[in-house]
């Protein structure tokens, strides 16, 4: 009985190790597959690692090509810095004054912004393209980021977090004559910095992996997104697999630093935008 | 001091009119305007390089043609078999795992990690590595051959018994990293004295899951499936990338079915109406979550 209890964690852990390798072999493939030759990666003796690493597949799909994944982290990258920070301001503002300020209308326009939970982005994809037309967004970045900045979600959770700040601190500030700008710079904003950091990694995830806005609005190579890119290659009629798994390779790493980097904050702003639903 | 307060009220709607303007005009242009401007074009015939003058309000036509129309239909079928398959497989894969990962496991953190990566990666991604797994010269044939489950390599992505699996096994790969977190933060609160009790009254690992553990957590499990449901209806990328941006009738699905009428065919009147159907889909889901809520989250 007692020999048992102290084996069991280890086989508990070992079957557990054991799916986790299975189930992250398909990334491990990719990577080991993104330093094959393009006979080596569908060879019929199947071998995981490469017979000489082929590091100038990404040194190809970096700088040689006509589509380089150095311009697409670029656009990528621009994308989601305008596209994460002004959504988190104008959340900011909307929530605090969703949670601190009293003021006629309040209710209406929260349920305006929750109304559009219903709303997927899917469903408005059409006018927005007529409309982004219109304004001449065509090929250009803005369009793919400008529909960031409206993220109902992030409001929700900035307002929650606000609604649990003390009104104390507010009330404080207010005889000292400060107005609703300077609390919210100066006492409210700073406070939420946990929250903020939580947002913003998912907001950085959902714009760096964003597909169908790019695959709509940015018609010209040059400013292909990364997954655009990944694409590229695999419609290319060489069908060099090499290349599309180090175009691929080369989207998930930054995202997996960032994930490794920032793993606290990122599971608690999925476990609590989740929870209490 | 009636004046004083006034002013002071006014002052405030001032200043909480000041800091939601600017979602409010994002949400007007972004979304509301957009929302009924696709309303709008949904009983029209319009297409779109033809420019505004053309626009031909037709009623319900669109809606007509929509219930003959045998690709979005098929597509419609396509997406239900999606969500239904994949929601409570992957749900309850996580959940096992979650369980599993619960309480004082060696290793907890790293395991975690791994089971939550291809979560964040991106649908593009992966969708090329699955496709070239599920190619007829790629792994999953060799293995499956080499195991003698198979006597020939299967065309995954070309048999229209088949095309819808490699597809299913992507969203689930994807999703489970998610369904686990969420199961993670909820089991964490189980008060451990429930278990305890069970432990005394003799009951094991599967029956505690099953009778402590499920009806504790129902309310997430009931969160979930419908997060994921309205995820799997909106599906666009995988199936996309993974048919290389033609998927066949029995792979297709209702955004991929929006795209091809909207951006392919320029017919921004016919995908309008395909995207209301989509709305109202995912309304109905939201509807069931509003009035399930209140039966099913008991604290």
């Amino acid at each position: 009985m007692n020999k048992s209890k102290k084996v069991m964690p280890w086989v508990h852990m070992v079957i557990l190790g054991v799916i986790g390798i299975v189930f992250l072999s398909p990334l491990v493939w990719m990577m080991f597959s993104s330093l094959k030759t393009t006979t080596e990666v569908f060879s019929t003796s199947f071998k995981l690692l490469p017979n000489i690493p082929q590091w100038h597949n990404y040194v190809f799909v970096w700088q040689e090509s006509e589509i380089s994944m150095l311009r697409a982290y670029g656009n990528t990258i621009f994308i989601t810095v305008f596209g994460t920070v002004v959504q988190l301001l104008i959340s900011s503002l909307a929530a605090y004054a969703f949670a601190k300020i009293r003021f006629k209308g309040k209710n209406f326009v929260f349920f305006l912004f929750l109304s559009t939970m219903m709303v997927p982005v899917e469903v408005t994809i059409l006018p927005r393209f007529t409309l982004f037309n219109t304004i001449g967004l065509y090929n250009n970045l803005w369009a793919v980021i400008l529909p960031h900045w409206f993220s109902a979600t992030s409001i929700f959770m900035l307002r929650q977090f606000y609604m649990g700040l003390p009104d104390d601190l507010m009330e404080a500030a207010k005889i000292d004559g400060a107005t609703h700008p300077t609390i919210f710079m100066r006492v409210m904003l700073p406070l939420t910095r946990t929250a903020l950091v939580s947002l913003m990694v998912l907001a950085i995830v959902s714009c760096w992996n964003e597909y169908l806005s790019p695959l709509i609005f940015l018609v010209n190579t040059k400013l292909y997104t990364v997954s655009q890119t990944i694409r590229w290659y695999m419609l290319d009629d060489l069908q060099r697999y090499e290349l599309v798994m180090a175009a691929a390779t080369s989207a998930i790493v930054p995202i997996l630093i960032l994930f490794i980097a920032s793993q606290k904050s990122f599971v608690e702003g999925i476990a609590t935008s989740g929870v209490k639903g | 001091m009636q004046r004083t307060y006034s002013q002071l009220q006014r002052k405030e709607n001032l200043a909480g009119w000041a800091f939601v303007t600017p979602a409010l005009v994002c949400f007007l242009v972004l979304t509301a305007f957009p929302f009924f401007l696709s309303l709008f074009l949904s009983f029209t015939k319009w297409n779109f390089l033809s420019g505004w003058d053309h626009i031909k309000i037709i009623g319900l036509r669109n809606f007509m043609d929509l219930l003959k129309d045998k690709r979005f239909g098929q597509a419609l079928i396509n997406t239900f078999i999606y969500a239904v398959s994949t929601v409570p497989i992957s749900i309850i894969i996580s959940l096992l795992l979650a369980y599993a990962l619960n309480g004082k496991v060696r290793g907890r953190n790293v395991l975690r990690l791994g089971f939550f990566i291809p979560y964040i990666c991106s649908a593009v991604a992966l969708g090329a590595v699955f496709k070239s797994l599920f190619r007829e010269d790629g792994i999953i044939n060799m293995v499956l051959v080499n195991m003698h489950i198979l006597d020939m390599p299967l065309k995954w992505m070309v048999e229209p018994s088949l095309c819808k699996i490699p597809i299913i096994m992507l969203i689930i790969y994807t999703s489970i990293g998610y369904e686990m977190i969420i199961y993670m933060a909820a089991l964490q609160n189980v008060p451990t004295s429930l278990y305890e009790a069970a432990t005394i009254d003799g009951a094991g690992s599967a029956q505690k899951l099953w009778y402590v553990t499920m009806p504790m957590i129902s309310p997430t499990t009931f969160y979930l499936v419908i997060v994921r449901l309205i995820a799997v209806f909106k599906v666009f990328s995988s199936v996309n990338i993974m048919t290389m941006g033609s998927p066949a009738i029995n792979n297709t699905s209702m955004v991929n079915e929006i795209y091809e009428q909207g951006f392919v065919k320029y017919k921004f009147g016919y995908a309008s109406a395909e995207a209301m159907v989509l709305f109202v889909i995912i309304l109905v889901i939201t509807l069931i979550n509003f009035a399930g809520q209140k039966k099913w989250v008991h604290y």
